[in-house]
């Protein structure tokens, strides 16, 4: 993958969008999900819908900090593009009979911590950290998740939404992947220490204690129902594969970070890392949700609804 | 056309006879009559070209019309009677020091009192009888062997005039924005500047697409009227709190008693605004402090960090207009109003859709997107010596000469020309030094019976030299975009520095800058 030029994506990602109400959600089809798929199903997509949710403040939060006029025009449409990704897959929950009246699904405690932390910190944090977070996470959604999905769900209407998604998504990729080479570029080894610098940053800890179990829990989650693990080591992979693939991506320290840390969430034989994060994971669950703030405003603007 | 009996030192030229329309494309224009130049000719009939008459008559020179497109006076005030419209200058600062007005009711006036102003200064000073209402200039043309200027109408009217001076006014024409699917919406469709008072909001679903100076005083009268208002911002601007009172009665006699009273008044705003410009124009410890202020205004208004967050600009206090007002944070959070900040992808037949995938459906779109905006051509064609055609001169970014001439083009000033904006003070505190400087240069042109006055091509590139330099250090010129640059960032708008400054830039009539014949 070539690095790519950054005004033809702006223009490319403002002529190739979408509406929900480009899909028909009432179309036949909703019948294929059985009814063994159904339970698991439910859990499965609320998890996707969250990590598209939170990826998509992390991308409000890249907006602030984009260190060029197009990045940030980029970035703010991502977050948009994010956003349009839960609402679909809300949309799709909403067909199959998973919501509770017009109730969003209700996050986990680790999510109710990752969004508290994004809403109250994300905004400080340098572009290098959440850029390359970011692309980490999509690859996982791209590459396993949605993939995973659409081998086991019939359902036409799935298939559609899924495949505005990632196109997307491929857009997304294509830019995360270019700024974690730019960010790379000509990086001294000071340079490249600098740039590590924030994990000194007490907000950025408390980043990474929020962040560290939900991935955990997540991939134990979609692990249970029933992706199979080798789609997980593949994604990985591919990061590695792409993100390395440049001297310059190579050169960026926290490509470097994230991958060493992915290989670990994926690899569940590595009990040095497991063991202390599955007892951050229990330990979070004993946190009592009224101890937690309220939900921050962005996430009421969720909706399955395309009109309003 | 005939003037009326001028009072010149000298008698003026010859009639001008125009062979042939500057357009070239109407009839009428190639057989136009021989066309008795006035005085001064004075396209606008706006605050601008109005206080250019006063001043011109003060001066002695009565020989003057004003050509205005309309069918009244007032200019943009008379164009944005949208509800809300209001000056965000105090009225006792935003009026001619040489026309005060004690009744001002309130410190900051709504647009219908201003025009109310307006309307009062043509009966004060007598200027109905100059102006041709109707007359929508398409092209200025000087006559170099003559030394005329004529402007011609879409009708093929003719007029001219030894001088001519350009009182369009900078932001007088609008449009609706080129977004995708514009042509699609089936629903109601209005430009703030092009206000429809017909339009019954009681009820209605409506979408107001823009949050700047105009939008942000529009969406609390929509809000109290509509059914529901969704208000789609690309970027939040500064907005400062509004010291807006209504005018004590003994506040009013007293300025009508004491007239000094209000001219200290006006004084004391003066001197504030002008020590704003520390904090709007450049970046110093004061512009700190100023986005310290309109935080805190923020802050106490709205409660939720989110929202908080969508309207904290991201950009330096001064690169944007900044804005004022008390009402339009509250507005925002009241049940049936609500603000939208993922981009528009497009307008649909029944409403916006914005990126996040939803279609806000409503009944009536409200454009509060600004001013076509012309920082490198010119209204109309304006053709000089030699053939020279001034929007062809200025596709790099208009100059000017102190903002008021341009070489080429004898005999013509230009109210709130290239350069001439002010970002913290009252623009009729920069115009009435504009309107002075001109009034110098035409009397030169009357009483030395000068055919051209000309503006030394060389000066003019040495003041704009200095005028961009000058600006690169500035606020405006820190990274945000704004409709003070043009695409490709250069301010031709904006003047770097204090009123005062401007005004002893304008406060000297220098010949040996001009060539005189």
């Amino acid at each position: 993958m070539a690095s790519i030029d950054l005004d033809k994506m702006l223009t490319k990602i403002k002529s190739t969008q979408w509406a929900l109400s480009d899909i028909d959600w009432d179309a036949p089809g909703a019948e294929l999900i059985t009814e063994e798929q159904w339970p698991k199903l439910k859990d499965f997509m609320a998890d996707l819908m969250w990590i598209e949710h939170v990826g998509a403040r992390a991308f409000a939060a890249m907006a602030k900090k984009a260190p060029t006029d197009t990045l940030r025009q980029i970035y703010t449409y991502f977050h948009a593009e994010e956003q349009r990704h839960a609402n679909a897959e809300m949309a799709l929950m909403k067909r199959w009979g998973m919501l509770e009246g017009d109730e969003i699904p209700e996050p986990n405690i680790n999510l109710r911590l990752v969004i508290e932390w994004l809403d109250r910190y994300s905004d400080d944090m340098p572009v290098y950290v959440l850029g390359t977070v970011v692309p980490m996470l999509e690859i996982a959604l791209d590459g396993a998740l949605c993939t995973f999905l659409l081998e086991t769900v019939k359902d036409p209407v799935c298939h559609q939404a899924f495949e505005k998604i990632n196109d997307d998504e491929s857009r997304h990729l294509g830019v995360g992947f270019s700024v974690m080479e730019m960010q790379g570029r000509g990086k001294t080894f000071i340079g490249a220490t600098k740039m590590l610098a924030p994990l000194l940053d007490p907000r950025l800890m408390l980043g990474i204690a929020s962040y560290v179990p939900l991935l955990n829990k997540m991939r134990d989650n979609i692990i249970t129902m029933g992706l199979p693990e080798e789609r997980l080591y593949a994604a990985m992979a591919k990061f590695e594969k792409i993100g390395g693939r440049t001297e310059d991506g190579r050169r960026n320290p926290w490509f470097q970070v994230i991958r060493q840390h992915a290989k670990l969430v994926v690899n569940r034989r590595n009990r040095a890392y497991h063991v202390p994060v599955d007892g951050m994971v229990k330990l979070t669950g004993l946190i009592p949700r009224r101890a937690l703030p309220a939900v921050p405003s962005w996430v009421k603007e969720l909706t399955y609804q395309p009109t309003a | 056309m005939t003037t009326s009996s001028a009072s010149p030192k000298k008698a003026p030229r010859k009639a001008a006879t125009r062979k042939r329309s500057a357009t070239g494309k109407r009839p009428a224009a190639k057989k136009a009559p021989a066309v008795k130049p006035a005085a001064v000719l004075i396209v606008g009939a706006g605050f601008a070209g109005l206080g250019m008459a006063i001043r011109l008559k003060q001066a002695g020179i009565e020989d003057i019309v004003i050509l205005e497109r309309a069918n009244a006076v007032g200019g943009t005030w008379r164009d944005n009677q949208y509800p809300g419209a209001a000056c965000d200058i105090p009225s006792n600062l935003y009026s001619y020091s040489f026309a005060p007005n004690p009744n001002w009711s309130r410190s900051f006036s709504g647009s219908e009192e201003i025009l109310g102003y307006i309307h009062h200064l043509v009966a004060e000073f007598g200027l109905e009888s100059h102006i041709r209402f109707e007359k929508n200039v398409e092209d200025l043309s000087f006559d170099e062997k003559k030394g005329i200027w004529t402007a011609t109408t879409d009708k093929g009217e003719q007029f001219a005039g030894r001088a001519a001076v350009m009182a369009q006014g900078p932001l007088s024409n609008c449009s609706f924005p080129a977004i995708t699917g514009i042509e699609d919406f089936t629903g109601h469709k209005i430009h703030s500047a092009r206000w429809d008072h017909e339009y019954d909001f009681t009820g209605k679903k409506v979408a107001v697409i823009g949050t700047g100076a105009s939008g942000i005083q529009i969406i609390p009268e929509l809000v109290k009227q509509a059914g529901h208002v969704k208000v789609f911002q690309r970027t939040p601007g500064w907005v400062m709190p509004r010291p807006d009172f209504a005018t004590p009665a003994w506040n009013k006699k007293l300025f009508e008693k004491l007239p000094a009273s209000q001219q200290a008044m006006r004084n004391l705003l003066y001197w504030t605004h002008e020590s704003m410009a520390l904090a709007v124009i450049w970046k110093s410890p004061l512009t700190r402090i100023a986005e310290r202020v309109a935080r805190l205004h923020l802050r106490r208004q709205v409660k939720d960090r989110w929202l908080r967050r969508q309207l904290t600009p991201d950009f330096t206090i001064g690169c944007k207009r900044v804005l004022v007002s008390n009402d339009y944070y509250p507005a925002l959070q009241k049940d049936n109003a609500k603000l939208i900040t993922w981009p528009i992808a497009r307008l649909s037949e029944k409403g916006i859709r914005t990126v996040e995938g939803i279609e806000h459906q409503v009944d009536c779109i409200v454009f509060a997107t600004g001013f076509d905006v012309s920082h490198s051509g010119t209204p109309f064609p304006v053709k000089g010596r030699a053939g020279r055609v001034l929007g062809e001169e200025w596709q790099g970014g208009a100059q000017a000469y102190k903002s008021i001439n341009v070489s080429g083009y004898p005999n013509l000033f230009m109210t709130f020309g290239p350069n001439s904006g002010p970002g913290h003070n009252s623009a009729l505190v920069y115009m009435e030094s504009q309107l002075d400087y001109a009034v110098k240069g035409i009397r030169k042109i009357i009483e030395n019976d000068l055919k051209m006055l000309d503006v030394k091509e060389d000066v003019q590139r040495r003041h704009n030299r200095a005028i961009q330099k000058r600006l690169a250090r500035t606020n405006w010129n820190s990274g945000c975009k704004s409709w003070y640059l043009t695409e490709d960032g250069f301010n031709a708008t904006m003047y770097p520095g204090f009123a005062t400054q401007y005004a002893a830039q304008m406060s000297e009539f220098e010949e040996r800058d001009y060539e005189a014949v």
